[in-house]
């Protein structure tokens, strides 16, 4: 399982601190939360300020990056530090 | 009306608080164009008067509030007002920026600043109104905490006073104008030590703006643009500074242990969406502001402001506490006893390290918190020896106690909450800054550095001339009267609400390398005659209210010139090179032990700024620097000396 954890705007719009999924990729993460929750769309999270494990996803490999059973994902809205 | 130019009220006060006596003080046109008004203004008028180190609590002290030209014009987030003097904590100059309503108050007295000098024999409110200047005895006021004080006095004045921590001379005490804080500096021992409870501006003058028409039309553009803005729009009104937090333990930014480290495990729970969740019933923000980045919050039943991300970091994680009810309880505390949030907490982190390599038995300990109200208020009263030691800030325990590598200040003002080795442009900030550990006049480059962007926080590239123009820029826009969060606006949309697009990945890959052009902006900001009004309205906005010609380029220069003469100031008062610094453990130790870069590269950034700014090797201000703003000959033209001018009529409208 990946927990993905909430902050910024999200936290508040979500009204949850974090959520677990099944997810191979950030890009499945996102595709489910939006199919889960449909708060916001797959283009609008597209834009979030994504960590995976406490590392900047643009520093691995963006959306493709790939994530393993017990892996951490934060999920910040935009205008949460770029 | 000694003006010609709109906005301004016209006339200075003088008031000598040994004599009770006031005049007013000859101010002219020709200064009004060249300092503009709030901490920069303040600036000109301080250098007349110190001369060589004073002794900052005795009636050689000046203390000068200014208002600022677009104070009551409506211009959105402009009720912002500044008070200056030496301050007890650093021995130089320091200016403390508040949004309250006193500054717009003073206006309507018919006043553009006022200057105290002297003491009063006993606790005095000095009360300002359009027709007279009354000198009140306070004995009333004596020990209120700083909205008692405001109640007691109550009308509709606007209310500058200090609370039991100002008439201890608590050396970081605050001053209180509604719920806001001059903070920083111990403005408010100033006032304790002048005798001085309270100020309060009472009036219906009016200001005309010059130009009506075009500035309600720039008004309101400039409103829709901070609403719009990802950052000014949304973030700042729906979680406060508090939004900063969670941002700042990802990226290294949240200074946690006194500075040991800049993540903490507890960070969720002290964030400011922790805040918003349990705590928030309310957006609160100063007068005319649209982004109303204040929180009301609930504690125990009572209503209060709520903390900012400064006093949440450094409450927070910089002691180890992972209780936010405890933060927001400490912080109305602070208010309320009129006590600077930032400094009380460094001095306290400080005081803890200390205690626990067993040099200072003072029972303060990382992450207990049960004894921390106790000591804040023996901090304010000075009731005990700790409390007393405590009071004096960090840096005097330091020289008492050793420690100073691990004492977390710069010219004797503690830190921000931001750890600089985390961004090193901030850390440069940080050592360079007038009045000393401060994250504002440090130039904010935290925000290029990982808050708003996400500029290389290592490299040194550019980052000298960045935190320039920054600076300026923010000196600029503050002198104006704005709060810095409209700068804010600056940053074009899609830097803050697209992170991951390839532009923005280019912008923060690029802006370093910035440098070498904007080491000729920095050096001849006049050069930039141009208005950038939807990014920047601040110069059009004062153009527009006043009637001088003010651009992007001059505004920066305006910045620039307030920057250089209170590093003069400061010279005067014993700063050197030597004080443009950072504690060891800033730039020695690394933060990620085994990654070099995670430490402040401080003497090579310094060397950059000092040639950047137009300053000698020893941090001087070259005469050539002077000369180019327009401050080289102060000496010969002091404002006390001169006529006061006959009414010059005013520019009514266009």
């Amino acid at each position: 399982m990946i927990k993905v954890e909430f902050f910024g705007l999200y936290r508040l719009s979500y009204k949850m601190k974090e959520w677990t999924t099944d997810a191979s990729t950030v890009e499945e993460v996102i595709e489910k939360l939006a199919a889960e929750y449909p708060v916001y769309s797959v283009k609008e999270l597209k834009n979030s300020v994504i960590m995976v494990n406490g590392t900047n996803f643009l520093k691995l490999r963006k959306f493709k990056t790939e994530l393993k059973d017990g892996d951490t994902v934060f999920v910040m809205s935009p205008a949460s530090g770029g | 009306m000694a003006t010609k130019y709109g906005a301004y009220a016209g006339k200075v006060l003088k008031i000598d608080l040994t004599a009770k006596t006031w005049e007013e003080y000859p101010l002219y046109d020709k200064d009004r164009e060249m300092f503009v008004g709030g901490k920069i203004l303040a600036a000109r008028i301080i250098y007349d008067f110190i001369k060589s180190p004073i002794d900052p609590i005795s009636p050689e002290n000046v203390l000068v509030v200014t208002s600022c030209p677009l104070n009551g014009t409506g211009c959105p987030s402009s009720s912002r007002f500044n008070v200056s003097a030496i301050s007890p904590l650093t021995g130089i100059l320091t200016s403390s920026n508040c949004g309250g309503n006193f500054g717009l108050s003073l206006k309507r007295a018919g006043y553009d600043a006022v200057i105290f000098t002297g003491k009063s024999e006993s606790l005095t409110w000095v009360e300002i109104t359009d027709t007279d200047v009354r000198f009140n005895d306070a004995s009333h006021l004596k020990g209120m905490l700083t909205g008692e004080t405001q109640q007691a006095i109550g009308g509709k004045s606007g209310k500058l006073v200090i609370g039991p921590a100002g008439e201890s001379m608590v050396r970081y005490a605050c001053a209180v104008s509604n719920d806001r804080a001059a903070g920083r500096g111990g403005v408010g021992a100033v006032m304790g030590s002048k005798n001085l409870k309270a100020i309060t501006a009472y009036g219906v003058f009016q200001q005309p703006v010059y130009n009506p028409e075009k500035l309600a039309k720039l008004k309101k553009k400039w409103v829709k643009r901070l609403k719009a803005h990802p950052l000014t729009g949304r973030q700042l009104p729906k979680l406060g500074t508090g939004a900063l937090l969670s941002v700042m333990n990802q990226k290294n930014l949240l200074a946690t242990k006194n500075f040991t480290a800049g993540k903490f495990e507890g960070f969720r729970k002290i964030s400011g969406e922790e805040m918003a969740e349990k705590y928030l019933v309310a957006n609160r923000g100063c007068i005319t502001c649209p982004i109303q980045c204040a929180r009301m919050v609930n504690l125990d039943g009572h209503i209060v402001k709520g903390p900012e991300v400064e006093i949440m970091g450094l409450m927070g994680a910089n002691i180890l506490n992972d209780d936010l009810h405890k933060i927001i309880e400490w912080n109305y505390e602070l208010d309320e006893l009129g006590m600077d949030t930032i400094s009380t907490a460094g001095t306290i982190a400080f005081a803890m390290e200390l205690n626990e390599r067993g040099i200072w038995n003072n029972g303060l300990e990382f992450g207990k918190t049960d004894n921390i109200t106790e000591v804040i208020r023996d901090i304010a009263f000075r009731r005990n020896e700790v409390g007393d030691k405590l009071a004096e800030g960090s840096r005097r325990l330091s020289q008492q106690f050793g420690g100073e590598e691990y004492c977390i200040q710069s010219k004797g003002m503690e830190l921000s909450a931001y750890e600089p080795r985390g961004a090193v442009g901030q850390g440069l900030g940080y050592s360079v800054s007038n009045r000393g550990g401060c994250h504002l006049n440090a130039g904010y480059e935290v925000v290029l550095e990982g808050l708003g962007l996400s500029v290389d926080p290592y490299t040194t590239h550019g980052k000298a001339q960045l935190g320039i123009m920054f600076q300026n820029l923010m000196e600029g826009a503050s002198a104006g009267g704005s709060c810095l969060f409209t700068t804010y606006a600056f940053f074009p949309f899609f830097l803050i609400a697209k992170p991951n697009s390839v532009m923005t990945r280019i912008v923060n890959f690029a802006f370093p390398y910035f440098g070498p052009v904007l080491k000729i902006v920095n050096k001849y900001p006049g050069l930039m005659q141009v208005n950038l009004t939807a990014m920047l309205p601040h110069p059009v906005a004062i153009s527009y209210a006043t009637g001088m010609k003010l651009n992007m380029g001059r505004l920066m220069k305006l910045g620039a010139r307030g920057f250089n003469l209170e590093r003069l100031i400061n010279t005067r008062l014993g700063i050197t090179e030597k004080d443009d610094k950072l504690p060891k453990r800033l730039t020695d130790e690394e933060q990620i032990k085994g990654d070099a870069r995670t430490k402040v590269p401080h003497a090579k950034l310094k060397r950059q700024y000092y040639k950047g700014r137009g300053w000698d090797e020893n941090g001087m201000v070259k005469a050539s620097t002077l000369r180019y703003y327009g401050i080289d000959k102060l000496d010969e033209d002091p404002i006390f000396k001169r006529p006061i001018e006959q009414d010059k009529g005013r520019i009514l409208v266009k």
